[in-house]
């Protein structure tokens, strides 16, 4: 008898909190896994996001970031690949980085290691020259290109990220070589063009905004100019088809229950109308683009094929 | 421009802003002396933090920290053999043999006052001449950085301890610590074993703690009931006051301070670099060299000026090109960033009050740095050495054990740095140096990127490396540096016979 009524009591607790946790997701605080560590642009946009996450989900939610810095953010990511798809452990998810090194090496998630939340940052691709080498025009520079082909130096972050693959956009579209000079982040590979030790450079958008001055920026790989610096034309004004940036957004573990996804998709898509969030990702150098659920997810399954692609015709190690 | 930096001055003053340049001073003191906490560390734990904080007071403490914590490594570096930070081992050199002569705490006063001219020569530079010192940066390109790495570790195994052949296979040692992790072109992982913890590289604060404190903390247990040696009682302190006009050091000051900012602004040095070139020259052009490394108070001036000197000055770099010239530099770059403060060249008109007003913070942190530090020094850390060595020793294992494993929160670190002990330790008793094991690992990776990056530039031709002004200057130094010593010996020995 006792028997009995210890067993539905259990029953009986077990559906309230089944229904509980149904009802009001988010009842704990909600861990953010960032790949890099505190202060790095991915970090920024996970911290500067996180209230406004939190608004939207309403019922005093709580949002707490955790840095796992290292390998390029393959140990954070993984991290998140493999947590409890509970709802209360996130990730940020970098494109097309996160695609690129499942290719490159062996990684411990894949494709579909991940529900796709939401893409918030889309940092287009930029062609820059050094004052030094003269070509201060997309023309011109192409004619350089293919009179001396493989002449022109370009400076860029990392091979295997978004500055590589918009490179070989351009190589492909135009049928030019250049000479690739992957420096370790950015900001040196920057610093070279200034100092004219690079001919040219293929950065983002949020890191030449500054040096407009001191850098000729021939194009934005956009299809519209961008919000961020409306003064900078496209590519495809000028005739070429080139498209490519440097994306940043968050995901879940995979198996994600139906009705925390579609909060957390609710609260993500919110995002994009909300002017307060807008200006602060604007004051971080963060230019804005939400995509959300099965589209962020079709996104990254395009640069998956991209990258994959690439990787066959021309490995990057 | 001038207007702007006055304009920044109140805010500087307001009591919260100025509050947290004294938090930061002695928390910065206390994390240097530790040895395993690092300055880039304690600002590392502090950035998440700071998303809350008026910009001010954030950058405030950053300022602090970093300030309190390049003095802070001398404290151990002077009392234990035990360099706190990686850019107090050259202080290493005189101040322990100070300490054990009974004159730790004029070593440390040395100290304290050489950092705070250090810094105040670094902010003002900053201050006054960020602009013009950033087109200095621009002229290193790849191929220059490469021979500045190269000049770095020719000088620490040329100039350094008496037996070359020595020092270069302890170089050698850490330029292959350097090898391991990523390749930094095409990302293939070397000698990782498949770990997944080796892939960013080996963290120079576990190289530097196994290497310098495990050794001499086996010293302190193995005399475990010797009462000599060091202790406060024997410190021979007198106040700062009675202490200053012994030293006369202006010509190593200057000089110090001259090639901290200098080695600040090139990207990747640092203040380790600094303290050994500061060191050397000092020694060089000293009238008594023999003296030094047995306790003179000069050599501990020389390598107390340049590491504290490269502290602002490296922000130069960071601040105006994005390029931060060391490790915490690269870390307050973060912390800038979350206060939407972007670097580049607008940054200094966009938001000058907080730009200048940051500023004024790192000089008010280096004076600090003489009024907190030299009594802090004294009547609280050097009391550590009255505790029996059994427990002394135990104490300072603990901290390292923490002190590493903070750094990623894993015991993978703690197991590396226990080899790098046991290493340290038979290097140690053959008389091989450490310094350029320490060097070897900093200026060894700059080196191999930088070469591979510029050979890429010239499409694989090795004398893309010699075209420049430059280049070529930094190759005859280098040239000299190996072949000096031998010549100068030579020249000596041939007039000996005449």
């Amino acid at each position: 008898m006792l028997n009995i009524f210890k067993k539905s009591a259990i029953a009986g607790a077990m559906i309230l909190s089944a229904g509980a946790a149904l009802a009001e997701y988010p009842e704990k605080p909600i861990e953010v896994i960032v790949g890099y560590s505190a202060g790095g642009g991915t970090d920024v946009m996970a911290r500067t996001a996180a209230p406004f996450i939190e608004k939207y989900l309403g019922d005093g939610a709580s949002l707490v970031v955790k840095n796992m810095p290292g390998a390029s953010g393959q140990i954070g990511v993984t991290e998140a690949a493999n947590a409890d798809p509970d709802g209360y452990t996130l990730g940020t998810f970098n494109l097309p980085g996160m695609m690129a090194r499942t290719i490159d090496r062996e990684a411990g998630y894949d494709r579909d290691s991940f529900t796709y939340l939401a893409n918030v940052v889309n940092d287009p691709n930029v062609i820059v020259t050094s004052k030094e080498s003269g070509l201060d025009t997309l023309d011109k520079l192409l004619e350089e290109a293919k009179a001396n082909p493989l002449a022109v130096t370009v400076g860029m972050s990392s091979l295997g990220g978004d500055d590589h693959f918009a490179l070989i956009k351009l190589q492909q579209a135009t049928d030019t070589e250049y000479t690739i000079v992957p420096f370790k982040g950015s900001a040196p590979a920057r610093t070279a063009l200034l100092g004219g030790h690079v001919a040219m450079g293929i950065l983002n958008i949020s890191e030449v905004a500054e040096f407009q001055d001191q850098l000729n920026v021939l194009g934005v790989a956009t299809n519209e100019r961008s919000q961020f610096a409306p003064d900078l034309p496209t590519f495809k004004e000028q005739g070429l088809d080139l498209v490519n940036g440097s994306m940043r957004g968050f995901i879940a573990p995979a198996g994600l229950p139906e009705d925390v996804q579609a909060k957390l998709i609710d609260a993500f898509s919110q995002l994009s109308d909300d002017q307060e969030f807008l200006d602060a990702m604007a004051a971080t150098a963060n230019p804005i683009e939400v995509v959300t659920g099965e589209e962020f997810k079709q996104l990254t399954s395009d640069l998956y094929d991209l990258a994959n692609s690439v990787w066959q015709t021309t490995p990057w190690n | 421009m001038y207007s702007d930096l006055l304009h920044a001055l109140p805010d500087v003053f307001a009591w919260t802003n100025f509050a947290a340049v004294v938090i930061g001073v002695i928390a910065g003191i206390v994390v240097g002396a530790m040895p395993g906490l690092s300055a880039t560390m304690a600002i590392s734990v502090l950035v998440p933090f700071t998303f809350g904080l008026e910009p001010l007071v954030a950058l405030g403490l950053m300022a602090g920290i970093y300030n309190g914590a390049m003095y802070g490594g001398a404290i151990p570096a002077v009392l234990l053999r035990i360099p706190g930070t990686p850019a107090a081992v050259a202080t290493t050199f005189d101040g322990y043999p100070m300490a054990q002569k009974g004159e730790g705490g004029f070593a440390l006063q040395v100290a304290v006052v050489s950092s705070s001219i250090g810094g105040i020569a670094s902010a003002f530079a900053l201050m006054l001449l960020a602009p013009p010192l950033s087109k200095v940066t621009l002229l290193f390109g790849p191929s220059e950085v490469f021979w500045v790495a190269v000049f770095g570790l020719a000088s620490i195994i040329f100039l350094l301890g008496g037996n070359p052949i020595k020092g270069l296979i302890s170089a050698c040692f850490g330029v292959f610590v350097s090898v391991i992790g990523s390749d930094p072109i095409y990302g293939n992982d070397r000698f990782t074993f498949g770990q997944l913890e080796m892939l960013d590289g080996i963290n120079i604060v576990i190289l530097l703690v196994g290497l310098y404190a495990l050794p001499p903390v086996i010293d302190l247990l193995e005399t475990p009931l010797k009462t000599d040696g060091v202790n406060s009682s024997k410190l021979g302190t007198e106040p700062i006051w009675k202490a200053l006009p012994r030293m006369n050091y202006w010509k190593t000051w200057l000089r110090g301070s001259f090639l901290g900012i200098w080695i600040g602004i090139l990207p990747g040095a640092g203040g380790s670099m600094a303290a050994f070139m500061s060191y050397n020259e000092a020694r060089r052009t000293s009238k008594h060299p023999e003296t030094w490394g047995e306790g003179e108070p000069e050599g501990v001036a020389a390598a107390e000026v340049a590491n504290n000197a490269d502290t602002a000055s490296a922000l130069i770099p960071a601040l105006t090109l994005g390029i931060p010239g060391t490790a915490v530099a690269a870390v307050m770059l973060g912390g800038l960033l979350v206060h939407g403060l972007q670097p580049g060249p607008m940054l200094f008109r966009d938001n000058p009050d907080i730009v200048f007003g940051f500023m004024w913070q790192f000089l008010f942190g280096a004076i600090l740095l003489v009024l907190l530090g030299g009594s802090l020094a004294t009547n609280s850390f050097a009391r550590l050495l009255n505790l029996p060595r059994p427990l002394l020793g135990s104490v300072i294992i603990v901290l390292m054990l923490i002190g590493v494993y903070s750094i990623h929160g894993r015991m993978f670190d703690v197991y590396l740095m226990l080899g790098f002990g046991a290493i340290g330790w038979v290097m140690d008793r053959l008389k091989f140096p450490l310094p350029p094991v320490v060097l070897g690992l900093i200026l060894g990776g700059f080196a191999e990127e930088n070469l591979r990056l510029a050979l890429r530039i010239g499409r694989g031709d090795p004398l893309v490396l010699f075209q420049n002004t430059t280049s070529l200057i930094l190759v005859a130094l280098t040239v000299a540096v190996v072949v000096g010593p031998t010549l100068k010996k030579r020249f000596i020995d041939s007039r000996k016979k005449a």
